[in-house]
């Protein structure tokens, strides 16, 4: 790897660490500006990926949805997040899959361990970012998430993945 | 609690025909073991849908209370469910979620049935000099299965009440779902949304009185819909109503406001792609009056079938008892058939919306029935007040019984069914 790409690589590794410490400390807005305005947030349910269109799907947002989900975490009233989830993630094996100039497909991996209620839950992924070159860093145009667990019996998971 | 709760006069003493209800019900181990045998391994109980095993071989594995079962199309075209336990020593024979296959083999000792159930080879069938009963040992078969419009129920019980007779009124207010379809019919083929919750299988109820209050963010996300012409189908002076219709099945019965807001739902098809061409199907194939009547229900009858199935939305939620204090959800979106895929897309976001762990509505109502798992160990006072609406009950024309969107005749009867079931004794 040569210096250029070590650096991008970096980059790309420091936009998704700083995207993983804004859903962990719940900073919904700020979460809203690492998009860009026509977007896809896409969390596949029950071992299936292929088709949105004809699987049911965890979380399938475009914008409009998305910014539904961040009102109502926002407000007082989404009581599945009232109070909030503690959340600490680890980001790791991030990998510059394709980089076509304009935007890169980036593959990386979670770890991500929930405290509510008196109880800790595990939670483990698999992230795709497509991300578009934006001034000196990046927006998120496409974030998949593949949970390994996305075909089990899932509790709360109102919060940002 | 102590002593016996299906003992004389236990069962009876928790559940008050003045709507008082001992939480204890929520709670008892004890109670719990009694639902397993008396209600989910004895009643009739909804085990899947005719289109998940559209052809010989397909297969999908399912419980019916504690015990784990396959539901599968045999190659002689004849759906079954199974027993998913090998006759010789007891192991899995089916370990996947859904398939297709010939045989069921146990990696244990090699015994392998065919998709009917039969066994048809062991491993060294000579140690059994030639005395083992191939025929007898076949998977054991539950005894009773059988459909409403596609929709299977299974019963451990080999005689009793018939699945129609079980079913009751609560049959023709599931049309709502399946004729939502031009063609009259559904596939349950969109996947599943399995979630689970830390509380009793019993509280997911069906409740007309708290989504004002506990789903406020999601109404406050849908305010355009507050034309002055729009009826909130959830107040209580609205024309909606809550029904109690057969044995513990139990209806948030919409129909009333939905029929006020008739032009707000034809105008949503408006918007939607396929969804002109959708309404004029539906009322080309139930004429204007019932295709009308359909289109303002959107597909949701919002009932529950007692004990485990619920029409909600446009998906079937069933309900999965796993100990008094846990319980799995899974929510399985029903594809229309005959429909232009718009409209089936347009469903899927919609559920997608409300429902699932991740969702705007479902997730505040796993949160509330933990809180009230956890509320309910306050036994100082063990009772329930569930009387909310029990001096305006009245008698529909159909028969059954009607009361505000607000009331608690759901709780009220499905917990009388509940009762008459736990008190039959073998």
């Amino acid at each position: 790897m040569n210096g250029v790409a070590v650096e991008l690589l970096k980059s790309v590794e420091q936009f998704v660490y700083r995207e993983a410490r804004c859903m962990d400390e719940h900073r919904y807005d700020e979460w809203l500006a690492f998009w860009e305005q026509e977007l896809l947030y896409w969390v596949p349910c029950d071992d299936t990926d292929e088709d949105p269109r004809r699987a049911v799907s965890i979380i399938h947002d475009r914008r409009a949805q998305l910014e539904q989900r961040v009102t109502r975490l926002k407000g007082r009233y989404a009581f599945a997040q009232q109070p909030r989830t503690r959340l600490l993630r680890v980001v790791s094996n991030v990998e510059i899959e394709s980089d076509s100039g304009e935007s890169l497909a980036v593959g990386s991996t979670f770890a991500l361990g929930d405290w509510r209620s008196d109880r800790q839950t595990a939670w483990f992924g698999r992230n795709r970012h497509v991300l578009v070159r934006h001034g000196d860093g990046f927006r998120m145009r496409e974030k998949k998430v593949l949970l390994l667990n996305n075909s089990g019996a899932l509790g709360n998971l109102t919060f940002l993945v | 609690m102590g002593g016996n709760p299906g003992g004389a006069g236990g069962i009876d003493a928790l559940v008050r025909d003045d709507g008082r209800v001992h939480s204890a019900i929520y709670t008892s181990q004890e109670i719990f073991d009694l639902e397993m045998e008396r209600i989910f391994h004895r009643g009739w109980v909804y085990v899947g849908h005719e289109s998940e095993v559209p052809n010989a071989g397909d297969y999908r594995r399912r419980t019916i209370g504690r015990q784990p079962v396959i539901l599968v199309r045999g190659s002689d075209t004849r759906v079954r469910v199974l027993a998913n336990r090998c006759r010789h020593r007891g192991a899995l024979v089916c370990e996947n979620d859904k398939g297709n296959a010939k045989q069921f083999r146990c990696w244990y000792h090699g015994w392998s049935y065919d998709d009917t159930g039969r066994l048809i080879s062991v491993h060294a069938p000579e140690g059994y000099d030639q005395t083992l009963d191939f025929a007898g040992n076949s998977l054991t078969e539950v005894p009773r299965l059988d459909s409403y419009r596609g929709f299977l129920f299974a019963s451990f019980a080999p005689s009793g009440k018939s699945l129609a007779e079980h079913l009751g009124r609560a049959a023709g207010y599931m049309d709502i779902s399946i004729d939502a379809s031009p063609a009259g019919e559904v596939a349950l083929d969109y996947g599943v949304h399995r979630t689970k919750y830390h509380g009793n299988w019993k509280l997911v109820g069906m409740d007309g009185y708290h989504p004002t209050v506990l789903h406020a963010s999601m109404f406050s996300l849908r305010s355009k819909m507050g034309q002055a012409s729009y009826q909130d189908p959830w107040e209580d002076a609205s024309a909606s109503a809550t029904r109690h219709l057969d044995n513990g099945h139990v209806m948030l019965d919409l129909t009333g406001s939905r029929m006020h807001n008739l032009q707000e739902h034809l105008d949503t098809w408006e918007k939607v792609e396929g969804g002109p061409e959708y309404v004029r199907a539906m009322r080309a194939a139930y004429g204007r009056e019932r295709g009308d009547y359909l289109l303002a229900q959107m597909g949701d009858p919002h009932m529950g079938v007692f004990p485990n199935l619920q029409l909600i939305g446009s998906h079937a939620r069933v309900v999965i008892p796993i100990a008094p204090d846990l319980t799995e959800v899974h929510m399985f979106p029903m594809r229309l058939l005959g429909v232009p895929d718009g409209v089936n897309e347009y469903r899927l976001r919609r559920h997608e919306f409300s429902y699932g762990p991740a969702s705007f509505v479902s997730p505040d109502d796993a949160e509330i029935f933990e809180r009230t798992q956890i509320g309910m160990m306050a036994e100082a006072d063990p009772w329930l007040n569930l009387t909310r609406g029990i001096r305006r009950e009245t008698r529909a024309a159909d028969g059954s019984i009607a009361g505000r969107i607000t009331d608690e005749i759901p709780q009220r009867y499905q917990l009388q069914a509940w009762k008459d079931m736990m008190s039959e004794a073998a």
